[in-house]
């Protein structure tokens, strides 16, 4: 018996062989075959035969398959997903989704646009921070030597400065080494025309800077510099501020007080370069005054830069290098190491004297992780009100199935959603980042242009990446509601559990933990940081930095500048050094005293002021007496080299530093260097080569002060101009680092707790929208609107507390981590994690607050009535 | 019996033109054109379908399909704007071989006879 059913069935099922047909095309050729059947029938013809001459007339498949796969062959590229008919309707069914939920689009494009924007600028500073030096050619060919020095019970002094008879040398011994060139840091008085300006950040060099360092001059040649040693190179700045119309080339220009010829202008030097070089005099000046220095092994006073020939082995080099001093220097207690010109800038060694220009890399990485913390957060934010909003897209999700969407598609559709939604965030941030950009370089202490963004070089490769950005958050945020919402079945779409949104709940909580966590030790971190900060800058120095200016005067002058000053009103003392209080670098291993084992070698700093000095600074005399002006071969010591030294009675011993010096008085330890390492032993000669002049002041008059100095100054150095300087604003300046984390990270937290509550605030509404019916019937049952309270926040709440309690531990242990880089730093205590905590919670109780008690003081009968 | 390039040539101008007198679906085509051609073209039904979807995507032509009460839904296809101008083009097309042709075939004819 002929089953037409059964024979339609089998002859569709060699369509299903060939791939080129789409269910879509098999179902309208069965439509063909219907109708002619139906046509054939009609005419008088059976089944059987109406069925066999239908499929007779329809002809061959396979050379129909053939035809229909020529069609398809383009379509297997992405075009075929990319669909334009499509995409235009996934994107309006986004801008309509968007549309209808107005809230949770704003919420979201909120948290997404602080996220991105914080991370475009974290990565301005992280790349700016990361390419220092990056511009020299030869930069992986390049070293600097550095010294550890070893002196018994200490710990290794790791110094950045070598002697002058060690970059010749190197060259001299080994092949590898290519290049050598010694650096030394110079200021200078330039004087053209009328003024006098002290130029800081010029350099004294070897002529092979110019081969190694890349130093492009754009006027004038390098040549003459060997030759002729009053030449100089300027950068273009420079250039353009002395010899504002014409070249300098072989134009003369007077430095401190002699004449020197420009041979030659040099590009500006790029700001992430850890040398920050203005202009160059040549080194050999500098042996010509001072020839004796030529030889020397036993100071160390400038920094050394070696080229490798290429290839060289860091290691190789280095063992063989590593006793050079000591090999030339008798009772040399100092190793040399190379340490790579890409490690200058970020590296980690603490060197006791080093180039102003110095990062932290700790600093990099707590802000690359901060950064990505805060896009996480972010990201979380538009996970959660995706998924807790699945009810209301359960149903288009079930329909488009229905009718024959595939889950690729859906998954498509909901990651083309949240694509366009970080795009519309990257658009708005971009604009943030343009509009905050002055403030971020104030607080990063960067000069980042927008102009960068535009260049076309950067230009471009800033579009790509800001690109690539939006696409990856967009995928990273999209893809979990994608997946979920796409896996939905059209049945179970109908079901409670999807209709409420319950489904996916539990990930919700643990996303919502994972925010508050961070959020949480980011405040912990911020108290840390700022309470921390607050004890460097209020802790006991050891002597008072406040009202305090002081000046550098020229040393033959520096005396009678203090004794003229000394008489004006206002001024309370004055006292001269031959340092900064708080930057004593001098330290020698030659000095003896009674009861030294003379075969231990102890590293003592010294330092030298007049017999003013301390009682200007307020230090305390914690035995002996101070400098008296009769005073000559006398000496005090600080606490710490008394306990070194062994001596009870120190008053009236006498040391040997070449001659003889006795000690008068015992002075209370100061720190005279950054509080991050402990107080060193110290000693304080009385001398009077000192150019450094302290002036404390009465706070009432400090304005009239800077004027009467200024006066006595243009008295007495009339053709030099008046530089002052406020010693508060130093520790400002040497704990800046400090107070700039402080600053960004308080920012930061404080942005990290807006995108989490943003996101708490947007989930609390959403609860509480699908809870109206149920708190109108409660409420007619009689419910009180505290009960409704506890009913809609409770789950809320209980998972922020989760949060402290997982956040605290987490926050003692990393903030425990950074305090250990403080040689004094405070306890941490735990009122600081109840603070935190009691600052999140509080926050997001508010933030939580605000829908439910809306919701619950609102008239059941509109939440009964609404449908 | 029109050969078979021939008709594979044809069959463009055809389905435009036929669809250009309204929507149809692919049956209904297919009918059209043996009707018309009293037979005389030979075609298999099938290859029609891959040549409508290769001008759906051309975008000479467009399609939805259409559920009404009381028949089997159908694909219909419909002309478009860019299916029309390429008719166009297409009809001058052959009213200019038809012109060679009948050219050609008007000067032959009495060669032949004589």
């Amino acid at each position: 018996m002929f089953d037409l059913e059964k024979s339609i069935k089998k002859w569709l099922k060699t369509f299903s062989k060939y791939r080129a047909f789409s269910h879509g095309s098999i179902r309208e050729m069965e439509l063909h075959l219907r109708d002619h059947i139906e046509d054939l029938t009609a005419k008088g013809l059976n089944e059987k035969d109406a069925f066999n001459k239908a499929v007779t007339e329809f002809g061959q498949i396979n050379s129909m398959a053939k035809e229909e796969f020529s069609n398809q062959i383009p379509k297997s590229t992405i075009i075929s997903i990319l669909n334009t008919a499509m995409i235009r309707n996934y994107f309006k069914i986004a801008t309509r989704n968007f549309w209808k939920n107005k809230f949770y689009a704003t919420v979201n494009i909120m948290g997404l646009t602080i996220g991105l924007s914080i991370v475009f600028l974290i990565s301005l500073f992280v790349t700016d921070e990361l390419s220092f030096d990056q511009f020299h050619a030869k930069q992986a060919q390049l070293y600097r030597v550095v010294e550890n020095q070893y002196y018994d019970g200490q710990p290794v002094f790791p110094v950045a400065v070598t002697p002058t008879a060690l970059a010749p040398s190197l060259k001299a011994e080994y092949p590898e080494i290519e290049n050598t060139t010694r650096l030394f840091f110079d200021n200078a008085i330039f004087e053209s025309g009328e003024s006098k300006i002290v130029e800081k950040s010029g350099i004294l060099a070897d002529k092979s800077i110019f081969e190694m360092l890349t130093l492009p001059l754009v006027d004038g040649s390098i040549e003459a510099f060997k030759e002729n040693l009053n030449a100089v190179i300027i950068d273009e700045e420079l250039a353009a501020k002395y010899f504002p119309e014409s070249s300098p080339i072989s134009k003369t220009i007077s430095l401190d007080d002699e004449e020197y010829v420009v041979i030659g202008v040099m590009q500006n030097v790029p700001n992430n370069s850890h040398l920050d070089i203005r202009y160059i005099r040549n080194f050999e000046k500098y042996l010509a005054q001072d020839p004796d220095r030529a030889n020397s092994w036993g100071s160390n006073w400038l920094y050394t830069y070696v080229e490798l020939t290429p290839d060289t082995d860091l290691n190789s080099i280095n063992e063989k290098i590593i006793g050079q001093i000591k090999a030339n220097n008798e009772g040399s207690v100092t190793d040399i190491y190379l340490q790579p010109m890409s490690d200058i800038y970020l590296g980690s060694v603490d060197f006791v004297v080093e180039v102003s220009q110095k990062g932290e890399m700790i600093y990099v990485r707590i802000f690359t992780v901060v950064a990505l913390f805060i896009l996480l957060i972010s990201c979380i934010n538009f996970m959660n009100m995706s998924t807790a909003q699945s009810a209301k897209r359960a149903k288009e999700v079930g329909l488009r199935k229905t009718v024959g969407g595939t889950r690729k598609q859906l998954v498509f559709q909901f990651l083309t959603e949240s694509v366009l939604l970080s795009f519309i965030a990257v658009i708005f941030s971009a604009a943030i980042v343009a509009v905050v950009l002055p403030y971020f370089n104030q607080l990063a202490n960067k000069q980042f242009e927008l102009s960068l963004l535009i260049n076309p070089v950067a230009g471009v490769s800033w579009g790509i990446g800001i690109i690539a950005i939006a696409l990856l958050t967009g995928l990273i945020a999209g893809s979990y509601p994608a997946i979920f919402l796409s896996s939905l079945s059209p049945v179970s779409s109908l079901k409670p559990d999807v209709v409420t949104g319950k489904q996916g709940s539990g990930l919700r909580k643990v996303l919502v933990v994972l925010q508050f966590v961070i959020s949480v030790v980011l405040i912990i971190g911020t108290v840390v940081i700022y309470k921390q900060l607050q004890f460097i800058q209020n802790t006991d120095l050891g002597y008072n930095k406040e009202n305090i200016i002081y000046l550098n005067v020229p040393q033959d002058q520096s005396e009678l500048f203090a004794n003229e000053l000394r008489v004006k009103t206002g001024i309370m003392g004055v006292g001269r050094g031959s340092n900064h209080p708080a930057y004593i670098m001098s330290s020698t291993s030659g000095i003896g005293w009674p009861g030294k084992n003379p075969e231990e070698t102890i590293l003592i700093h010294i330092t030298g002021v007049d017999e003013n000095y301390m009682s200007t600074m307020e230090m305390k005399m914690i035995d002996g007496r101070q400098f008296e002006h009769a005073d000559s071969a006398v000496v005090i010591i600080n606490e710490k080299a008394r306990e070194i030294m062994g001596l009870d009675n120190p008053i009236g011993q006498v040391i040997e530093r070449g001659e003889k010096y006795t000690i008068v008085g015992v002075v209370g330890d100061f720190n005279f260097k950054s509080v991050h390492v402990p107080i060193e032993p110290l000693m304080i000669f009385k001398t009077t080569e000192l150019r450094r002049v302290f002036i404390r002041y009465n706070a009432a008059n400090s304005n009239q002060i800077v004027a009467s100095i200024g006066e006595v100054w243009s008295n007495l150095v009339p053709d030099r101009e008046f530089d002052y300087y406020f010693l508060e604003d130093d520790f400002k300046n040497l704990y800046e680092a400090e107070q700039r984390t402080s600053q960004l990270s308080a920012y930061f937290a404080g942005l990290a707790i807006f995108i989490s509550c943003l996101g708490l605030f947007g989930l609390v509404s959403y609860a509480t929208e699908q809870r109206t019916k149920e708190v109108g019937i409660r409420k007619v049952l009689g419910a009180s609107i505290n009960d409704l309270f506890m009913l809609l926040t409770g789950d809320f709440t209980r998972l922020v507390i989760i949060s402290l309690f997982i956040s605290i531990p987490i926050g003692w242990y990393l903030m425990d981590k950074w305090l250990e880089g403080f040689a004094y730093h405070i306890e941490l205590s735990i009122w600081v994690f109840v603070f935190s905590g009691a600052v999140a919670l509080a926050i997001a109780l508010i933030t939580v607050s605000y829908q439910s008690i809306r919701a619950s003081i609102d008239n059941p009968v509109h939440a009964l009535r609404s449908e | 019996m029109i050969s078979k390039n021939l008709t594979a040539a044809t069959t463009k101008p055809l389905i435009l033109g036929i669809l250009k007198q309204g929507k149809s679906y692919g049956y209904l085509i297919i009918s059209k054109i043996k009707e018309m051609s009293g037979g005389k073209m030979k075609w298999s039904d099938g290859m029609l379908y891959p040549v409508l979807h290769r001008l759906e995507k051309e975008g000479l032509i467009r399609s939805e399909w259409i559920m009404s009460d009381g028949s089997r839904p159908r694909k219909y296809y419909e002309i478009t704007e860019m299916g029309k101008q390429e008719l166009i083009v297409e009809r001058e097309q052959w009213v200019q071989i038809s012109s060679i042709l009948s050219q050609i075939w008007d000067t032959d004819l009495p060669i032949n006879t004589i």
